[in-house]
């Protein structure tokens, strides 16, 4: 397997494992190589937008749906807790971990809870909603933003 | 990509911070958005999914128009001159 394709997997696995960032140190070490390559890596799976990276073009700020910094967005599993980047994303945690999960949020105007239970099936009966400003053909503009 | 608790809060904070109201999203439709660009996320062969394919995802849950067309020159992109 390349270097690019196992750099890009333990990223992944250390956010479902640990619930937060990997640095490159960590990621070199899993895969077996050298800092500079896999920092390299990082920067090409930016460019892919497979990750968004903070201003010092290595720490992670986003390997979607994890966030790598906290957020109001945090989703609990039986075993970790994570945050993830969106409202979307928040769904996309358990969706990609395919584990139960619980969605703890907030409503954007009224700051009221939201805990809402995901299943393999997908939430619980919900009439809460998903707004989004930016349309489709601009999210990756500033996708902090979006 | 923010939660609301109703459409009337949707309203309350477009318009008090300025932002143009946009289609919602039930939370079955954003599970389906979820399934489909994370589900194979940890996976060897995980990729995103490219416009044609956006297209057609949000079409069959129900999510039309402009607004989610990942190539729209209407809402994408400044109007052309």
């Amino acid at each position: 397997m390349e270097l690019e394709l196992r750099t890009k997997l333990a990223i992944y696995e250390h956010f479902a494992a640990a619930g937060r960032r990997p640095s490159v140190a960590d990621v070199a070490a899993r895969v077996g190589a050298a800092v500079p390559p896999v920092r390299e890596i990082f920067g090409r799976l930016r460019e892919q937008r497979v990750l968004v990276l903070e201003e010092d073009g290595e720490s992670i700020r986003m390997a979607p749906p994890f966030s790598g910094i906290p957020t109001q967005h945090r989703v609990t599993t039986a075993s970790a807790s994570y945050y993830a980047n969106c409202a979307w994303d928040a769904l996309g945690i358990p969706a990609a971990l395919h584990q139960p999960a619980t969605v703890h949020s907030r409503c954007e105007q009224t700051l009221e809870p939201l805990e809402l239970p995901v299943s393999d099936r997908g939430p619980e009966t919900s009439d809460w909603l998903f707004h989004c400003v930016v349309p489709a053909a601009r999210w990756w503009d500033d996708i902090v933003f979006t | 990509m923010l939660f609301f608790r109703s459409e009337e809060r949707v309203r309350e904070w477009c318009t008090a911070n300025g932002y143009p109201r946009r289609p919602l999203v039930r939370m079955d439709q954003l599970w389906e958005l979820a399934r489909e660009w994370y589900s194979t996320r940890l996976q060897p062969d995980s990729r995103r999914p490219a416009p044609p394919e956006m297209r057609r995802i949000f079409a069959r849950i129900g999510l039309a128009g402009d607004f989610w067309d990942p190539q729209s020159d209407t809402f994408g992109r400044p109007p052309r001159t």
